[in-house]
């Protein structure tokens, strides 16, 4: 998709790769009008996020299965494929050929919408997860608020569900989840402030180019630890992992809001769950962890070895660099929320909206206040 | 919580007492305290679930791996048709009276002729009891675990069946067996790798029935030294 010339002749005016403008120069090279261009443009980002999001949770369900069984003394899947990494393709075709149940009694359009609507949010914000420099869908100047906005439609879909399920256990799993989502929100989004307030922007590109001046030592983790705390655990509550598991804790619930559902439609809360593990994972290390940045900045290598930052080949090497740093956060903080379930209990209904209440609510607030203040007295170091 | 709130508002607007306010610091500081405890409890069982994931899987490979089961192990009877005199006690001691004896009197001979035995794995629950009971010890338990079959039928073993023995983990070929836990020297938790004459832990029971031998031949020889005087006082 890059090539080199016409990179290397846009890289005196913007720093990083640009594929966008590449290939739309190119394009229009062969004559065709800037606008149809840009059309035949859309389509690519947008197939290569769905593509890279389905690996990412074939992936991930690989290593839970994996991860799950190194906890547990056990194997782990291991006959399909070589270590067992076909087993969540197989996984998938199963789900894709069984039959599609509609219960006689559910509600068709709503039991069908539900996990429609579950999926679609968590796949849209995609959008605005950037990958390197220009490696995002698209730059929204709300970025990292229009995740939060997405977010609050699942449980909409899983109320949905739950109710259109006609069976008890759906609708106690929905209206759990519901109640988690929405309690959870508030603290996850006042974290999400505190990074804002820092970086002065919305824009998750700006929220990391804003960590990546002085490498691992300018990441947000150092200078919000306790929002990094509150912001994982809250992402933790809202991809319903353990221990927050209860709207469909299968000890209590059967499978909650999941009960009634089978084949492709069990299959979309099935991949919603664990797209939506991947992009809190993203996001954590996108406000965190810098990012697509490396622990040491590439322009300070770039000039130790004595290359120019625009050089070509440079470019390549960071923007691959930079999509390996992000896939790396992101997965060390995947295996963490595995390890995670295996080691935490599932707590109660009441524990879980005492602990996001009483607990995160007020710690979030007092953290959004601390970083304020620090930020008036200390503006160079923390974005005045 | 509704306490703690008409506390601090009552700490902040009606009254200074310096005591009030310390009561309101030291329920802050526990609160905190309990948090950090509580973060500090979460990474020592993280650390704990860490560990594990370096341990060698405990699990047994099962068409690869398999136990070797233990001496007393109750699988499969097995049952020896020439040793059999068709008395039916194996029948009387069986919980269901299971075991099919198929005998028919010899009026000549005036003896019991054995045609058919057997047993149907089906419906056995293996307590042993016709073991344990057989006079001519005809019945014994093998180490067969494997029964599973397509149609239950096929779980009613006759006399050819029930006197087949099955093979061995041990000299199976395509088997690696491995020890139980209890067969595993002291201190070993892998039953891989080890050493080909590596005894159990504790003493086998040989070694038992040798110690207590011993012990009883100790006893023998004392009781005789001391015994010796009485019994010729007595033959006197």
């Amino acid at each position: 998709m890059v090539t080199p010339a016409s990179t290397a002749s846009q890289a005196l005016t913007t720093p990083g790769i640009d594929l966008e403008l590449s290939f739309t120069q190119a394009i229009q090279g062969l004559g065709v009008s800037p606008e149809v261009a840009h059309l035949l443009w859309l389509p690519l980002p947008m197939a290569l996020v769905l593509i890279a999001a389905v690996i990412g949770v074939l992936v991930t369900v690989w290593l839970e299965r994996k991860i799950s069984a190194a906890a547990q003394q056990r194997i782990g899947p291991e006959y399909a494929g070589a270590l067992g990494v076909l087993q969540p393709m197989a996984d998938g075709l199963k789900l894709l050929v069984k039959e599609d149940v509609i219960p006689k009694r559910a509600d068709g359009l709503l039991f069908t919408l539900g996990p429609v609507l579950v999926l679609v949010p968590v796949i849209l914000s995609w959008l605005i997860v950037p990958f390197g420099q220009n490696l995002l869908i698209s730059n929204v100047g709300i970025g990292i608020f229009l995740w939060i906005a997405l977010s609050s439609i699942q449980p909409i879909g899983l109320l949905m569900s739950g109710y259109a399920s006609n069976n008890k256990y759906s609708l106690l799993g929905g209206l759990r989840a519901a109640a988690q989502s929405i309690s959870y929100e508030i603290p996850l989004a006042l974290a999400v402030l505190a990074i804002v307030m820092m970086s002065n922007s919305l824009s998750t590109i700006d929220i990391v180019e804003q960590q990546n001046g002085a490498g691992l030592l300018s990441w947000n983790i150092w200078r919000q630890p306790i929002g990094f705390l509150i912001f994982w655990i809250c992402a933790l509550a809202e991809c319903e992992r353990l221990p927050f598991d209860l709207p469909e804790a299968e000890e209590e619930l059967v499978a909650g809001y999941q009960t009634e559902y089978a084949g492709m439609k069990f299959a979309l809360f099935y991949l919603g769950s664990y797209i939506n593990l991947v992009l809190s994972s993203l996001l954590v290390s996108v406000l965190y962890l810098g990012g697509w940045g490396f622990p040491i900045p590439v322009e300070w290598l770039a000039t130790l070895f004595g290359q120019s930052v625009n050089n070509p080949v440079i470019e390549v090497i960071t923007a691959s660099l930079g999509i390996v740093m992000t896939i790396m956060k992101t997965y060390l903080l995947v295996f963490l929320a595995i390890l995670l379930r295996w080691t935490t209990p599932r707590v109660r209904i009441d524990q879980l909206l005492d602990l996001g209440w009483k607990f995160l609510l007020p710690i979030s607030l007092a953290n959004l206040l601390f970083t304020a203040s620090l930020k008036l007295l200390f503006p160079i170091a923390f974005g005045g | 919580m509704k306490r703690l709130v008409r506390f601090i508002t009552y700490t902040l607007f009606a009254s200074g007492s310096s005591d009030r306010m310390l009561g309101f610091l030291k329920k802050v500081s526990d609160y905190t305290k309990d948090a950090f405890g509580a973060a500090n409890y979460l990474v020592q069982g993280l650390a704990v679930t860490f560990d594990h994931m370096r341990r060698r899987p405990i699990t047994v490979q099962y068409p690869y791996e398999k136990l070797i089961p233990s001496e007393r192990y109750r699988g499969r009877i097995h049952y020896e048709f020439d040793k059999c005199i068709a008395c039916e006690v194996c029948v009387r001691v069986c919980p269901i009276n299971l075991p099919v004896v198929d005998w028919v009197m010899n009026k000549e001979t005036k003896k019991k002729e054995l045609r058919n035995y057997s047993i149907d794995f089906g419906a056995c629950i293996f307590c042993g009891n016709c073991v344990e009971y057989c006079p001519t010890n005809c019945l014994s338990m093998t180490e067969e675990y494997e029964l599973a079959a397509f149609d239950r039928h096929s779980l009613n073993y006759d006399n050819v069946a029930l006197g087949r023995l099955p093979t061995s983990v041990t000299t199976d070929p395509s088997v690696q067996p491995l020890r139980e836990l209890s067969y595993l020297p002291s201190g070993v938790m892998d039953p891989h790798d080890l050493p080909a004459n590596a005894s159990r832990a504790g003493q086998l029971p040989l070694e038992v029935l040798d110690f207590m031998k011993q012990q009883d031949d100790d006893k023998d020889s004392e009781s005789s030294l001391k015994n010796t005087p009485e019994i010729e006082k007595s033959a006197e």
